[in-house]
């Protein structure tokens, strides 16, 4: 359940370092993060200074919201963000996006680094999710529901907006980058799925493959955001090459494909 | 959590001062399937309840203790009884043995289980070696903040089970005329048995037997860096759109049927495994 007390001292935290109230938000992924180096007339603020917000843990990931401009737009970045791996609850995990509704986000760009599952893809390209399984045996939004902050049974048909979706597949195809479109799978991690388990999620209809996203955006839809979501495939799942799967090989994958990255989300933001 | 690796030590601390012998290979053993452990020589056997923080064992037909001694002339600590999910346990409270044998100087862990037939070219009492599996527990014993001396943040299960082992074991059986399928292990949290639509669903997702155990176990023993040997009892057929009801009394009847040629099996399995 959503504990106001805590969303509000967090928000108003926010407010009194802000000038401008940010309307998108930016959740950066592994390896991803450097897409906060671009804001201009940036404030950081720390994790561990916002009252109530939890610190992240793993590798690669800063810990730090980035608020300023980004082509002209008023953004709000994560750099880094909470895993449901790192026994964080569903709560904890999406606490930062009701933080970034609370402060006037309407728009948010979710990223991540994810497995290819789909056999057509190849590490590198870049995905927009056009939907998601949530196979992480948990959801945000069980609990008692505060009709102030969402419906008790939000509808997931469109959570990931076709129009934001038509925009970033215009945009690449104007800066001439390879876009891929797919079902992303969350899974809980914090292992890397078995072949076995690459083979399930393939017919249970899943392109990608991480672990993440999947709460982010369920909460974002409940708070009525308007979402767009992008995966860096950074290696291909489990079973699919005669090789293991490292977090090297993410973060090696990522920084490769930092550039049409950057330009593909820049270029989206200048639009919305 | 924070003091796992305390806990992890404090038990390894208890069971060297029981010990003359330092195994290499360690043997969990499934339901039915503990008589193996009778068969270790010179053997040391210390109940769950003696070693500091380890779980003790609820469920019938597991008796609950370490076995430590010879087979076949290998040092080897068995599991007589194991802890399941299903018991209340956590996954780390399930899977803490594993880290303690790893902490005690097993490389091998040769994991075992009874379980139910999904593929419909299988028969009760065939062993299987599991060549994969899918965890379909809901839940994972390494969510948490991660230990580096245990194991990486995300560790690869791309050959969970040693992928060099499985040829061994399928020679092995062939050398001692045990036919052994091989086939996916989908590990489900149980108690209940699956029903029809669940065991269709489970076959049509890629598995070829279920059970409630094993999947903890082999995260584990492959964020510890162990190899891995999974061998599968089949106790009963669990063919969705023809089952048929089964009790407790009906799996314990087949794995004891069976446990002949299993415990040849894995005997032999440790006897001339190379580590």
């Amino acid at each position: 359940m959503v504990n106001k007390q805590a969303l509000d001292q967090a928000a108003g935290y926010l407010r009194e370092k802000m000038d401008k109230a940010p309307t998108i938000g930016l959740i950066l992924g592994s390896g991803l993060g450097v897409l906060a180096e671009e804001i201009e007339n940036s404030v950081k603020i720390p994790y561990n200074e916002i009252p109530n917000f939890p610190v992240s843990t793993v590798e690669g990931h800063a810990g730090q919201l980035v608020v300023g401009q980004l082509e002209g737009k008023q953004v709000v970045a994560m750099q880094g963000r909470f895993h449901f791996y790192e026994g964080y609850s569903m709560d904890v995990v999406t606490f930062p996006v009701r933080v970034m509704k609370e402060i006037g986000v309407k728009q948010v760009i979710v990223t991540n680094a994810a497995g290819g599952v789909n056999e057509s893809f190849e590490a590198g390209n870049l995905m927009i999710i056009c939907d998601h399984i949530n196979n992480m045996n948990a959801n945000p939004l069980i609990g008692p529901n505060d009709e102030a902050f969402g419906v008790r049974f939000p509808d997931m048909s469109n959570a990931y907006s076709k129009e934001l979706s038509a925009l970033a597949k215009q945009q690449a195809s104007n800066l001439n980058i390879e876009l891929q479109e797919g079902v992303y799978v969350g899974n809980s991690g914090p292992c890397y799925e078995t072949p076995a388990e690459v083979r399930m999620i393939r017919k249970m209809g899943g392109d990608a493959v991480g672990m993440s996203t999947v709460p982010e955006v369920i909460v974002a839809r409940h708070a009525g955001l308007e979402v767009l979501g992008i995966s860096c495939i950074s290696n291909m799942a489990a079973g699919i090459l005669p090789q293991p799967l490292t977090h090297d090989e993410v973060i090696e994958t990522t920084e490769r494909v930092k550039s049409d990255f950057l330009s593909l989300v820049k270029s989206i933001v200048e639009k919305m | 959590m924070e003091n796992m690796l305390d806990k992890i030590k404090q038990s390894a601390t208890y069971l060297e001062g029981k010990l003359s012998t330092k195994p290499q290979i360690g043997l969990i053993l499934g339901s039915g399937l503990g008589e193996l452990a009778d068969e270790i020589e010179d053997a040391v056997k210390i109940p769950y309840s003696d070693i500091p923080n380890f779980p003790v064992s609820t469920v019938e037909g597991h008796a609950g203790q370490l076995v430590i001694g010879t087979l076949h002339g290998k040092d080897v600590v068995a599991m007589q009884g194991r802890f399941h999910y299903y018991e209340g346990y956590t996954m780390q409270e399930v899977t803490f043995p594993v880290r303690v044998m790893k902490q005690i100087g097993v490389e091998l862990m040769v994991v075992t289980n009874a379980c139910g037939g999904m593929n419909k070219n299988f028969a009760p009492g065939d062993l299987m070696i599991i060549t994969d599996q899918l965890n379909m527990t809901g839940d994972n014993p390494l969510i948490g903040a991660n230990f580096e001396e245990l194991g990486p943040r995300f560790p690869d299960m791309s050959s969970a089970y040693t992928t060099q082992y499985v040829d061994f074991v399928e020679q092995t059986a062939s050398n001692l005329d045990i036919n052994v399928q091989k086939g996916v292990y989908a590990g489900v949290t149980g108690p209940t048995y699956m029903s029809g639509a669940e065991l269709v669903m489970l076959r049509n997702l890629g598995g070829d037997v279920v059970g409630m155990s094993t999947v903890p176990e082999v995260i584990v023993a492959s964020h510890a860096s162990m190899k891995v040997i999974g061998i599968s009892c089949i106790t009963d057929m669990a063919i969705g759109e023809d089952l048929k009801g089964i009790t407790h009394e009906e799996v314990v009847e087949v794995a004891n049927r069976t446990k002949p040629k299993f415990i040849k099996l894995v005997k032999e399995i440790v006897s001339t495994v190379q580590l």
